[in-house]
Protein backbone atom coordinates (compact mmCIF):
# COMPACT_ATOMS: atom_id res chain seq x y z
CA UNK A 1 0.00 0.00 0.00
CA UNK A 2 2.79 2.36 0.97
CA UNK A 3 4.50 1.56 -2.32
CA UNK A 4 1.38 2.35 -4.33
CA UNK A 5 0.83 5.70 -2.60
CA UNK A 6 4.45 6.84 -2.89
CA UNK A 7 4.74 5.80 -6.54
CA UNK A 8 1.45 7.47 -7.47
CA UNK A 9 2.61 10.74 -5.93
CA UNK A 10 6.00 10.31 -7.61
CA UNK A 11 4.56 9.72 -11.08
CA UNK A 12 2.17 12.66 -10.78
CA UNK A 13 5.01 14.88 -9.55
CA UNK A 14 7.06 13.92 -12.59
CA UNK A 15 4.26 14.59 -15.06
CA UNK A 16 3.29 17.91 -13.45
CA UNK A 17 6.97 18.86 -13.27
CA UNK A 18 7.48 18.18 -16.97
CA UNK A 19 4.33 20.14 -17.82
CA UNK A 20 5.67 23.11 -15.81
CA UNK A 21 9.01 22.90 -17.62
CA UNK A 22 7.28 22.80 -20.98
CA UNK A 23 5.01 25.72 -20.15
CA UNK A 24 7.93 27.71 -18.77
CA UNK A 25 10.22 27.12 -21.73
CA UNK A 26 7.52 27.91 -24.28
CA UNK A 27 6.66 31.09 -22.37
CA UNK A 28 10.25 32.29 -22.49
CA UNK A 29 10.60 31.39 -26.17
CA UNK A 30 7.48 33.37 -27.06
CA UNK A 31 8.07 36.35 -24.77
CA UNK A 32 11.75 36.92 -25.29
CA UNK A 33 12.66 35.28 -28.54
CA UNK A 34 9.53 35.51 -30.61
CA UNK A 35 9.30 31.75 -30.85
CA UNK A 36 12.76 31.20 -32.32
CA UNK A 37 15.53 29.28 -30.62
CA UNK A 38 18.57 30.72 -28.93
CA UNK A 39 21.03 29.43 -26.36
CA UNK A 40 20.16 32.52 -24.30
CA UNK A 41 16.86 30.74 -23.67
CA UNK A 42 18.59 28.40 -21.25
CA UNK A 43 20.07 31.29 -19.29
CA UNK A 44 16.68 32.96 -19.01
CA UNK A 45 15.22 29.64 -17.91
CA UNK A 46 17.33 29.81 -14.76
CA UNK A 47 15.31 32.81 -13.62
CA UNK A 48 11.87 31.53 -14.58
CA UNK A 49 9.69 30.40 -11.62
CA UNK A 50 7.95 27.70 -13.69
CA UNK A 51 11.33 26.13 -14.42
CA UNK A 52 12.22 26.12 -10.73
CA UNK A 53 8.86 24.58 -9.83
CA UNK A 54 9.20 21.96 -12.54
CA UNK A 55 12.75 21.12 -11.49
CA UNK A 56 11.74 20.81 -7.82
CA UNK A 57 8.89 18.44 -8.76
CA UNK A 58 11.31 16.33 -10.80
CA UNK A 59 13.67 16.20 -7.84
CA UNK A 60 10.72 15.13 -5.68
CA UNK A 61 10.00 12.34 -8.17
CA UNK A 62 13.64 11.24 -8.08
CA UNK A 63 13.73 11.19 -4.28
CA UNK A 64 10.50 9.16 -4.03
CA UNK A 65 11.61 6.82 -6.81
CA UNK A 66 14.98 6.18 -5.12
CA UNK A 67 13.38 5.80 -1.69
CA UNK A 68 10.91 3.20 -3.02
CA UNK A 69 13.82 1.22 -4.43
CA UNK A 70 15.20 0.74 -0.93
CA UNK A 71 12.29 -1.59 -0.14
CA UNK A 72 10.75 -2.61 -3.47
CA UNK A 73 12.11 -4.44 -6.51
CA UNK A 74 13.01 -2.40 -9.57
CA UNK A 75 10.85 -4.83 -11.54
CA UNK A 76 7.87 -3.49 -9.60
CA UNK A 77 8.84 0.18 -9.52
CA UNK A 78 9.77 0.53 -13.20
CA UNK A 79 6.36 -0.46 -14.65
CA UNK A 80 4.72 1.95 -12.25
CA UNK A 81 6.85 4.79 -13.51
CA UNK A 82 6.23 3.60 -17.08
CA UNK A 83 2.64 4.68 -16.54
CA UNK A 84 4.16 8.15 -16.33
CA UNK A 85 4.51 8.12 -20.13
CA UNK A 86 0.76 7.97 -20.52
CA UNK A 87 0.29 10.60 -17.81
CA UNK A 88 2.78 12.97 -19.47
CA UNK A 89 1.00 12.71 -22.82
CA UNK A 90 -2.37 13.23 -21.14
CA UNK A 91 -1.10 16.33 -19.31
CA UNK A 92 0.24 17.69 -22.59
CA UNK A 93 -3.14 17.12 -24.18
CA UNK A 94 -5.28 18.40 -21.31
CA UNK A 95 -3.28 21.20 -19.71
CA UNK A 96 -1.01 22.35 -22.51
CA UNK A 97 -3.63 22.02 -25.28
CA UNK A 98 -1.36 19.93 -27.46
CA UNK A 99 -2.79 18.03 -30.38
CA UNK A 100 -2.30 14.34 -29.78
CA UNK A 101 -3.04 12.12 -32.77
CA UNK A 102 -4.41 8.59 -32.45
CA UNK A 103 -1.02 7.33 -33.63
CA UNK A 104 0.67 9.17 -30.79
CA UNK A 105 -1.76 7.76 -28.19
CA UNK A 106 -1.28 4.26 -29.61
CA UNK A 107 2.49 4.70 -29.62
CA UNK A 108 2.48 5.83 -25.99
CA UNK A 109 0.45 2.79 -24.92
CA UNK A 110 2.86 0.52 -26.83
CA UNK A 111 5.79 2.14 -25.02
CA UNK A 112 4.07 1.54 -21.68
CA UNK A 113 3.48 -2.15 -22.49
CA UNK A 114 7.05 -2.45 -23.78
CA UNK A 115 8.52 -1.02 -20.60
CA UNK A 116 6.33 -3.33 -18.47
CA UNK A 117 7.72 -6.30 -20.44
CA UNK A 118 11.29 -5.07 -20.07
CA UNK A 119 10.82 -4.64 -16.34
CA UNK A 120 9.07 -7.99 -16.00
CA UNK A 121 11.91 -9.77 -17.74
CA UNK A 122 14.41 -8.77 -15.09
CA UNK A 123 15.71 -11.35 -12.64
CA UNK A 124 14.27 -10.81 -9.18
CA UNK A 125 17.25 -10.38 -6.92
CA UNK A 126 15.40 -10.97 -3.68
CA UNK A 127 12.21 -12.57 -2.52
CA UNK A 128 9.14 -10.34 -2.49
CA UNK A 129 8.23 -9.57 1.10
CA UNK A 130 4.83 -10.78 2.22
CA UNK A 131 2.17 -8.12 2.39
CA UNK A 132 3.94 -5.77 0.00
CA UNK A 133 1.28 -4.03 -2.07
CA UNK B 1 16.44 18.02 -38.12
CA UNK B 2 17.38 19.71 -34.90
CA UNK B 3 14.51 18.19 -32.87
CA UNK B 4 15.68 14.67 -33.70
CA UNK B 5 19.28 15.62 -32.91
CA UNK B 6 18.32 17.04 -29.51
CA UNK B 7 16.20 13.98 -28.66
CA UNK B 8 19.22 11.83 -29.53
CA UNK B 9 21.41 13.94 -27.25
CA UNK B 10 18.86 13.68 -24.43
CA UNK B 11 18.72 9.90 -24.77
CA UNK B 12 22.45 9.23 -25.19
CA UNK B 13 23.65 11.58 -22.45
CA UNK B 14 20.98 10.23 -20.07
CA UNK B 15 22.08 6.65 -20.71
CA UNK B 16 25.76 7.61 -20.45
CA UNK B 17 25.07 9.49 -17.23
CA UNK B 18 23.32 6.49 -15.67
CA UNK B 19 26.14 4.15 -16.65
CA UNK B 20 28.86 6.50 -15.38
CA UNK B 21 27.11 7.14 -12.07
CA UNK B 22 26.55 3.40 -11.59
CA UNK B 23 30.21 2.71 -12.33
CA UNK B 24 31.30 5.45 -9.94
CA UNK B 25 29.08 4.20 -7.13
CA UNK B 26 30.28 0.62 -7.65
CA UNK B 27 33.89 1.83 -7.42
CA UNK B 28 33.09 3.48 -4.12
CA UNK B 29 31.62 0.26 -2.84
CA UNK B 30 28.83 -0.69 -0.51
CA UNK B 31 27.79 1.79 2.15
CA UNK B 32 28.39 -0.29 5.28
CA UNK B 33 26.64 1.84 7.87
CA UNK B 34 24.77 5.10 8.11
CA UNK B 35 26.84 6.63 10.90
CA UNK B 36 27.64 10.32 10.28
CA UNK B 37 31.34 9.56 9.99
CA UNK B 38 30.74 6.84 7.40
CA UNK B 39 28.32 9.00 5.42
CA UNK B 40 30.76 11.90 5.39
CA UNK B 41 33.49 9.59 4.19
CA UNK B 42 31.25 8.20 1.45
CA UNK B 43 30.22 11.70 0.40
CA UNK B 44 33.87 12.67 0.11
CA UNK B 45 34.59 9.67 -2.09
CA UNK B 46 31.47 10.26 -4.19
CA UNK B 47 32.19 13.90 -4.97
CA UNK B 48 35.78 13.19 -5.95
CA UNK B 49 34.99 10.15 -8.09
CA UNK B 50 35.60 10.93 -11.76
CA UNK B 51 32.99 8.51 -13.10
CA UNK B 52 30.34 9.91 -10.78
CA UNK B 53 31.16 13.53 -11.66
CA UNK B 54 31.19 12.80 -15.40
CA UNK B 55 27.88 11.02 -14.95
CA UNK B 56 26.33 14.03 -13.26
CA UNK B 57 27.70 16.31 -16.00
CA UNK B 58 26.21 14.00 -18.61
CA UNK B 59 22.82 14.06 -16.90
CA UNK B 60 23.03 17.87 -16.78
CA UNK B 61 23.59 17.93 -20.56
CA UNK B 62 20.56 15.68 -20.96
CA UNK B 63 18.41 17.96 -18.82
CA UNK B 64 19.41 21.17 -20.63
CA UNK B 65 18.82 19.54 -24.01
CA UNK B 66 15.40 18.51 -22.68
CA UNK B 67 14.63 22.10 -21.63
CA UNK B 68 15.78 23.43 -24.98
CA UNK B 69 13.63 21.12 -27.07
CA UNK B 70 10.61 21.77 -24.81
CA UNK B 71 10.76 25.43 -25.87
CA UNK B 72 9.27 24.47 -29.26
CA UNK B 73 8.22 20.81 -29.26
CA UNK B 74 5.13 19.23 -27.70
CA UNK B 75 5.58 17.55 -24.31
CA UNK B 76 3.42 14.72 -25.64
CA UNK B 77 6.06 14.13 -28.33
CA UNK B 78 9.30 14.68 -26.41
CA UNK B 79 8.60 12.48 -23.38
CA UNK B 80 7.59 9.36 -25.37
CA UNK B 81 10.47 9.95 -27.79
CA UNK B 82 12.95 9.87 -24.92
CA UNK B 83 11.74 6.39 -23.95
CA UNK B 84 14.38 5.32 -26.49
CA UNK B 85 16.67 5.36 -23.45
CA UNK B 86 15.35 1.86 -22.70
CA UNK B 87 16.58 0.71 -26.10
CA UNK B 88 20.02 2.29 -25.65
CA UNK B 89 20.32 0.77 -22.18
CA UNK B 90 19.51 -2.72 -23.38
CA UNK B 91 21.96 -2.48 -26.29
CA UNK B 92 24.62 -1.21 -23.88
CA UNK B 93 23.85 -4.03 -21.45
CA UNK B 94 24.12 -6.67 -24.18
CA UNK B 95 27.14 -5.46 -26.13
CA UNK B 96 29.15 -3.45 -23.64
CA UNK B 97 28.43 -5.19 -20.34
CA UNK B 98 27.92 -8.58 -22.04
CA UNK B 99 24.74 -9.24 -20.07
CA UNK B 100 22.36 -12.00 -21.08
CA UNK B 101 19.18 -10.51 -22.50
CA UNK B 102 16.14 -12.80 -22.60
CA UNK B 103 13.40 -12.94 -25.24
CA UNK B 104 10.88 -11.07 -23.12
CA UNK B 105 13.22 -8.11 -22.77
CA UNK B 106 13.90 -8.01 -26.52
CA UNK B 107 10.14 -8.15 -27.13
CA UNK B 108 9.57 -5.26 -24.75
CA UNK B 109 12.34 -3.26 -26.41
CA UNK B 110 10.80 -3.90 -29.81
CA UNK B 111 7.44 -2.65 -28.56
CA UNK B 112 9.11 0.52 -27.24
CA UNK B 113 10.69 1.10 -30.68
CA UNK B 114 7.36 0.60 -32.43
CA UNK B 115 5.72 2.92 -29.94
CA UNK B 116 8.30 5.65 -30.54
CA UNK B 117 7.89 5.26 -34.30
CA UNK B 118 4.13 5.80 -33.94
CA UNK B 119 4.69 8.82 -31.68
CA UNK B 120 6.88 10.36 -34.40
CA UNK B 121 4.17 10.08 -37.08
CA UNK B 122 3.16 13.64 -37.92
Amino acid sequence: MKTAVVLTIAVFAQAIGNACLSKGMKGIALDQFDGSFSAMLLLDAMREPMIWLGTLLLILFLVMFSATLTWADLSLVLPATAFGYILNVFFGYHFLNETVSNARWAGTVLIFVGVVLVAGSGRKSKRRLDGDA
Amino acid sequence: MITALLVLIIVLSNAAGDVLITRGMKQIGEVASISPRELLSVAGRVFTNLSFLSGVASLAVSFFAFLAVLSWADLSFVVPATSLVYVVTIIGARFVLKEEVNGLRWAGTLLVCMGVALVCVP
